[in-house]
């Protein structure tokens, strides 16, 4: 259902079968089968035979099968998260044109949070509606969606981090940290609760020592030795050791007065010191601060060794940067990246290939990989737009042509086709289709001629809209439409006032046969001279006389007639 | 306090949006009616606030009522009963319960294919209620007159218009002022047999539609129209004919007029270009005597006399709707959100 010149035709090596098939259910489709095109993604499968069947009763048991793509930016949550984020997409096009003209990167910041914090809301919206729904089926659906949700969310995080963001010096490491906290929340509970508690020998809890262990690897030093100093031996000499250590960690901070020079140079010092400490043996008879010490060095046995406490490697990420490189800049991620992953050998999960591809750094797979997410497009539309407009988006293709506007106009074509399907939201996928000119609006000119048209007041917006856009094709064709709806409604002061019927009714003038009585002439006459404008000299004069003679002989008959009913 | 916008998207474009007036205490329910979906429908809406010490109040639907074809106008016959005009023509008196609000809406009256091209059917456009009683237009040209009480016809007056009718305001108990797709005003007197309009006139010489008609709430034969253009014509009935002036205001069509209930001197518009202003009348309104002590009606022309503030930053759909009580805005859009604006100073 790909129309789109991006996906039908993958840029090289990103190429994926994406065909499924479907068994049709019936057997009346057994031997041969047409197929027509509705609108939009729909269309219809019918039995076809080629030989005149002669026993008609054959042909009861066939079946239309009408197939559409199954929409889910179309269920109600959902639409909500499609509207919010058409304005939050027409504000950053609006953006995009003053940053062509000075630097903009502060909106797009915010712009990009303000998608965030639309996906967030629905994420809360469909737990809400997970929490009420009790049939199993649609719960799961629910569920799903959810999860699909998160990772957007998780990932969009990620990308405004690595692309969007004005990070000073460069130096991601706070960031990533809180990238992490903020999406692999993990002991954080457990953490609280024994802080709350205050309590010596708080080591009882079950969970101690992978709480501690979890705050160091979150970066959440200050928490960590708060909970060492809970251990019933928190006032031993090792306990005091290990509290020294990460309390004397040096710390980036741009604002610091230091350079990062200076800073690795502080900092791989005390990383020494700490290595000492730990061959000093002398924490021996603690292995969990002994552990911490491993971690501390950034040892990668010991991170291996706690990977399993973790659902996936995002959780230690964080971690690892902090004790190998904090002075990592945004694009020296993909080393961090391999390391944690090859931790363990786990089934790669697609939020995994995601993340990989973005601190790899290489886009163009992000959005190919996300791409395959099943929210019809949603989130590759926006992400891809906003780095683009951000400068953050170079992608190639084989002959080395840079493809990235193509790309971005080809994935926002295809959302805007998809949104303008729905009865309701052509007005949004309009506005999408509008935005890549002229490509965009050739689509839009095809669907909106094509888009039924029940009531006036939804002709009119759409004239408007079409008129908005430069569609004056668009707006005589509904006009059109409409006037024959009026004509065949026998109104025809409703149908001359559609505007381009009135050079139509020359020919009904000089009919052999008078077709419009005296008053519809007046009226055409009327609608004439306030309209002259808009004919040419020659034509308004051809119809004046047309409307004269018209009248003349109308008015006789007419006249005939009334006395014939005097009489 | 500043003016407080808060926005909530409800899955539909709303057409028409009405606060439920409560007796001595702030309006906290409200109508919506949709427009443009597969399905549409009246519903019921009470603002709630998630958590005690939550500052923000979300809209909840309490009752869906759906409906055939679009909902095109919502106007109430008393406190707690509505008539309700859709796209296929239909009417319908619905009544909300007084005691529970999220009981189903219940159907009072139902006149079918009011308006109606023979067999086919045709939009009801629009409606307009004065006292139990109800005028409807459609885009058959003709104007009808109901009984909201007795659920009867009272008065039909074929062809009234050549075109169809987009906009209906009662002026008196007899009398309606009609306007339609070019913008022919006409005002009919319900009494006369003859359907020839009492008057008529034009909007505008750009031939677009008149979109809504108001009266001034405390001098009824002032009467306001927006067009399909943007721009907001005057009439004073009592003078002449022509619009005392036209004042090119929103940049698409003016979808929806209101005079503040409690102050005469403020209007509010919204528009298709999805904008919402305030308006100060107050300029408008003050009358002057002129030398042969006749009541003449300030012109517009002095455009610096008019203030006019923008409530909402422009919205990128349509704006279809808007209703104020005190202090507070509603307002239902295209964009299928509705607004509520707080700390409005009339």
């Amino acid at each position: 259902m790909n129309t789109s010149s991006f996906s039908s035709a993958p840029l090289p090596g990103k190429g994926v079968d994406t065909a499924k098939t479907f068994i049709l259910p019936d057997k009346c489709f057994q031997k041969r089968v047409g197929c027509a095109w509705g609108r939009g993604n729909k269309f219809t499968i019918y039995p076809r035979s080629q030989t005149v069947s002669k026993t008609p009763s054959n042909t009861s048991q066939d079946k239309l099968l009408n197939i559409r793509q199954d929409i889910l930016l179309f269920t109600p949550i959902l639409r909500k998260l499609v509207n919010e984020s058409n304005g939050t997409f027409l504000s950053l096009q609006k953006a995009a044109e003053t940053a062509k003209v000075s630097d903009n990167q502060v909106e797009f910041l915010k712009l990009s949070r303000q998608f965030r914090s639309i996906i967030r809301v629905c994420i809360e919206n469909l737990q809400e509606a997970a929490s009420k729904e009790e049939n199993g089926i649609e719960k799961n659906n629910i569920l799903s969606h959810i999860t699909i949700f998160y990772s957007i969310e998780c990932i969009w995080h990620l990308c405004e981090i690595l692309y969007i963001d004005n990070i000073p010096g460069d130096i991601v490491l706070p960031y990533l940290l809180e990238w992490v906290r903020f999406h692999f929340p993990c002991h954080e509970q457990t953490a609280a609760q024994l802080l709350e508690a205050c309590e010596r020998g708080s080591e009882e809890h079950k969970d101690y020592w992978d709480t501690v262990v979890g705050m160091v690897v979150q970066g959440r030093v200050d928490v960590a030795r708060a909970l060492l100093k809970l251990h019933s031996a928190g006032e031993s000499n090792e306990f005091k050791l290990v509290d020294n250590s990460l309390r004397s960690m040096p710390v980036y901070s741009v604002y610091g007065g230091i350079s990062t020079g200076e800073f690795t140079i502080s900092w791989k010092h005390w990383q020494a010191e700490c290595r000492s400490k730990l061959s000093s043996r002398v924490l021996a008879s603690q292995p969990k601060l002994e552990l911490i010490m491993r971690i501390i060095i950034g040892d990668y046995t010991a991170f291996e060794s706690i990977r399993n406490k973790y659902s996936s490697w995002f959780d230690i990420l964080g971690g690892w940067v902090m004790f190998t490189a904090p002075w990592s800049r945004r694009h020296e991620l993909g080393g961090a990246a391999a390391a944690c992953a090859g931790m363990q050998a786990s089934p790669r999960s697609h939020l995994d290939d995601m993340v990989r591809a973005l601190l790899e750094g290489d886009l163009h797979q992000v959005i190919h990989e996300i791409q395959q997410i099943s929210d019809n497009g949603w989130f590759a539309t926006h992400l891809t737009d906003i780095l683009f407009h951000c400068g953050k988006l170079n992608i190639m293709d084989k002959q080395q042509t840079n493809v990235t506007s193509r790309l971005r106009e080809s994935l926002i074509l295809e959302y805007g086709c998809l949104l303008m399907e729905h009865k309701s939201l052509w007005s949004v996928g309009l506005s999408y289709l509008a935005s890549c000119p002229p490509e965009g609006l050739r689509r839009a000119e095809l669907i909106l001629e094509r888009m039924p048209v029940e009531t006036e007041a939804k002709a009119m917006r759409i004239i408007a809209e079409a008129k908005k856009h430069g569609l004056i094709g668009v707006a005589q064709s509904v006009c059109r439409c409409m006037s024959a709806r009026h004509l065949s409604a026998g109104r025809l002061g409703g149908a001359l006032f559609w505007e381009t019927l009135l050079l139509d009714t020359l020919p009904l003038l000089e009919s052999d046969e008078a077709v419009f009585t005296s008053n519809d002439t007046y009226e055409i006459m009327l609608c004439l001279e306030l309209r002259s404008s808009s004919l040419d000299s020659e034509k308004a004069d051809l119809l004046r006389l047309a409307l004269a003679r018209n009248l003349a002989r109308t008015a006789l008959a007419e006249g005939d007639g009334t006395e014939e009913q005097a009489q | 306090m500043p003016l407080d916008v808060q926005g909530t998207f409800v899955s539909q474009k709303i057409n028409k949006i009405r606060w439920i007036a409560e007796d001595y205490v702030e309006s906290k329910c409200f109508f919506t009616g949709s427009w443009d979906d597969e399905v549409n429908s009246v519903k019921v809406w009470s603002f709630e606030s998630p958590h005690e010490e939550d500052e923000v109040d979300y809209p909840r639907a309490l009752s869906e009522y759906p409906v055939e074809g679009d909902v095109t106008e919502i106007k109430f016959i008393d406190k707690n009963k509505i008539a309700v005009s859709l796209s296929n023509g239909d009417v319908k008196v619905l009544e909300v319960s007084v005691y529970d609000r999220q009981s189903p809406l219940r159907e009072v009256f139902h006149f079918k294919k009011l308006h109606n091209y023979g067999e086919e059917p045709c939009s009801c456009t629009s409606l307009d209620t004065l006292e139990g009683d109800i005028a409807t237009i459609g885009e058959d040209g003709n104007v009808n007159v109901l009984s909201g009480r007795r659920g009867e016809v009272m008065h039909s007056i074929k062809g009234a218009d050549s075109c169809s009718l987009h906009s209906i305001c009662f002026i008196k108990h007899n009398e309606v002022i009609t306007g339609n797709i070019r913008g022919h005003m006409k005002i009919w007197d319900l009494k006369a047999t003859n359907n020839k309009p009492a008057a008529s006139f034009l909007l505008a010489g750009d031939e677009l539609a008149a979109t809504c008609i108001i009266h001034h709430p405390t001098q009824p034969h002032i009467i306001l129209a927006g067009s399909e253009s943007g721009s907001l014509a005057v009439w004073d009935l009592r003078m002449n004919s022509f619009p005392t002036s036209l004042v090119n205001a929103h940049s698409a069509g003016v979808s929806e007029m209101q005079f503040h209930p409690e102050n005469p001197h403020k209007l509010l518009t919204c528009s298709a270009s999805g904008e919402l202003w305030d308006w100060n009348m107050e300029a408008m309104t003050k009358s002057s005597k002129g030398p042969d002590n006749q009541v003449t009606w300030m012109p517009l022309e002095d455009k610096k006399a008019m203030m006019v503030n923008s409530l909402i930053p422009a919205l990128h759909k349509p704006i279809n709707s808007l209703h104020c009580d005190k202090g507070r805005i509603l307002c239902g859009a295209d964009n299928e959100a509705v607004y509520l604006i707080k700390n409005f100073k009339y």
